[in-house]
């Protein structure tokens, strides 16, 4: 636990003083600025320049209409930019070398590996938590009559999927020793997830249904109850993709 | 004792064969100079004593304790300064080296003050710079300092000097000096110089395989040759003393681009009067006549031959 420990607080202060922390925290304070105010205005500028849009009948905006933008920038530009800022955050130490110091010095190898995760799940968090936070206030603002449903719940969601890409992450990041290589493996994982979510029966136990059922929870179109068998799946994945890590990492060669 | 004992060691990379049954013993309390040419296999050798690489056969024990590929337990004994270090570039010295007292397990206080200790003795105490923006030089005293940080009973230094500008090596072949007191220390190199300031202990590493081992004093005096150096002021004047019968009667070695002769002397004291006569009796003022003194590079040649 001690190594454990040490070397999370020497990942956090690598993400804040490389600035990796800092320019994920602005962008996801954009999204949060961006979602509730693209809903608000895109009617009225659709109005503007569109000379037809006066016969359309376009709907006032809403409180979930906020919220659509907030999921929908979260899960996917929001989850590329973090993705390619840790793209190699194992391979990365071992191509600069810096880790034989510290596995010299008896680090031990599985500290390497839930140190990473940790400092990833964390700054996913706040990310996530700063982008809502704002997205809620300016709805609120915006939209002071609107209700939505399983907001938390639905936000926890898309959160707990950025865990198991990030977990996947760091399975691809020690398997392979180019950062490309695990932005390949992680896409190939996600296309896969994509494809077998098209049979409506596989939808109830594939991860990818927790960022893509984000606005039918808003809608009560479905309940946290659906979710009884994905959470369950991802958080599984989620520690065999730790352990699978930890397991590869311990025969790693360090040359 | 041994503090360092590799038996059988193989290690290949591919269908290239990088150690081949190395055998070799560290005594305790010594500087050891652990010499080979570059890619001759010292730092395969280091990284699979500290358990960074797998051995394809043969076994590392570090007092008395097996080394076993992917655990660090027996690294809390030793210390490492591998050929280039390299360190998180957004610390600071100090910063860095609480980390890797943290790592070792030391407590928060012990820590600080050791790594402020080793900062005062490689002399980067006043540094409050990031790391990034450190010199080769200071880096590698700061890697003298990380290595030493856990008081290791071995340090092992992989080629400490190599790419470094002449003070800089100066400085760092002074750190091992004042810390071979209280450490074994296996210095790997191919700058010979570097080995007969520090070491007592010599191995020569060729071919994956070790040619020479043993106490560097009696090393040298089994392969010290007598003889003289004769540089003469120009090619005639070499010629002319070569062709004398007396001169022709002992092993020679000629090198033509410098204007000098290596005469080899089987009776030192007698022979090298003699010489002295001949060149006085032909009437040839030599530039240089000096006693060949055993060199640690006419060793390196001969046993890597």
């Amino acid at each position: 636990m001690i190594h454990y420990f040490a070397f999370l607080k020497k990942e956090l202060l690598e993400s804040i003083r490389t600035y990796k922390f800092i320019i994920l925290l602005v962008v996801f304070a954009m999204f949060g600025i961006m979602s509730p105010l693209t809903a608000k205005l895109i009617p009225a500028l659709f109005k503007t320049f569109i000379p037809y849009a006066e016969s359309v009948l376009i709907p006032e905006p809403r409180a979930l209409d906020s919220w659509a933008q907030f999921f929908k920038n979260v899960s996917q530009m929001g989850l590329i930019v973090f993705i390619l800022m840790y793209s190699s955050v194992v391979s990365g130490e071992l191509a600069k070398k810096t880790l034989v110091n510290m596995l010299t010095k008896g680090l031990s190898r599985k500290a390497v590996i839930l140190s990473k995760f940790t400092n990833m799940v964390i700054i996913w968090f706040l990310s996530i938590l700063s982008s809502s936070f704002i997205t809620w206030g300016y709805t609120v603002y915006l939209f002071p009559n609107d209700k939505v449903s399983y907001l938390v719940f639905s936000i926890f969601c898309l959160w707990l999927f950025g865990v198991f890409l990030l977990s996947l992450l760091v399975f691809a990041s020690t398997l392979t020793t180019q950062s490309y290589i695990s932005l390949i493996i992680l896409v190939g994982s996600i296309v896969i997830s994509m494809l077998l979510n098209i049979i409506p029966s596989i939808q109830k136990y594939n991860p990818l249904t927790l960022s893509t059922k984000n606005l039918e929870l808003l809608q009560d179109f479905v309940n946290p109850s659906y979710f009884k068998f994905i959470i369950p799946i991802t958080l599984t994945f989620i520690i065999i993709f730790l352990i699978s890590s930890i397991l590869i990492f311990r025969k790693k060669e360090i040359r | 004792m041994s503090i360092l004992q590799v038996e059988k060691l193989n290690k290949s990379f591919g269908s290239k064969s990088v150690l081949s049954n190395l055998d070799m013993n560290v005594p305790e309390h010594s500087v050891f100079g652990f010499v080979g040419q570059n890619g001759a296999g010292k730092t395969t050798t280091m990284r699979i004593i500290l358990g960074l690489l797998k051995a394809d056969s043969g076994s590392v024990s570090v007092l008395g304790k097996k080394v076993n590929y992917g655990e660090t337990k027996t690294n809390q004994d030793i210390g490492y300064l591998p050929d280039v270090p390299e360190f998180y570039s957004y610390m600071k010295a100090a910063e860095y080296l609480n980390l890797c007292g943290e790592v070792s397990g030391m407590n928060k206080h012990d820590a600080i003050k050791k790594g402020n200790d080793l900062l005062e003795l490689v002399g980067l105490s006043k540094e409050n710079r990031r790391i990034k923006t450190f010199s080769r030089g200071m880096k590698q005293r700061l890697g003298i300092a990380q290595a030493l940080l856990n008081d290791p009973k071995l340090l092992l230094c992989d080629e400490p000097t190599s790419a470094l500008d002449p003070i800089g090596r100066k400085q760092i072949l002074d750190i091992l000096h004042a810390v071979k007191s209280r450490t074994t220390v296996v210095f790997s190199t191919h700058i010979l110089s570097d080995v007969e300031k520090v070491c007592d202990h010599l191995a020569i590493l060729h071919n994956g395989n070790l040619v020479l081992q043993g106490k560097l004093a009696n090393i040298m005096r089994k392969y010290s040759v007598d003889g003289y150096y004769v540089e003469f002021e120009n090619s005639h004047d070499m010629d002319t003393f070569c062709l004398e019968e007396e001169i022709k009667i002992h092993k020679l070695e000629v090198m033509k681009d410098l204007n000098t002769i290596k005469v080899f002397m089987n009776n030192f004291e007698e022979e090298k009067h003699l010489l002295l006569h001949l060149l006085s009796q032909k009437k040839i003022t030599p530039l240089k006549f000096e006693k060949i003194e055993p060199s640690l590079e006419n060793l390196f040649e001969e046993v890597v031959k």
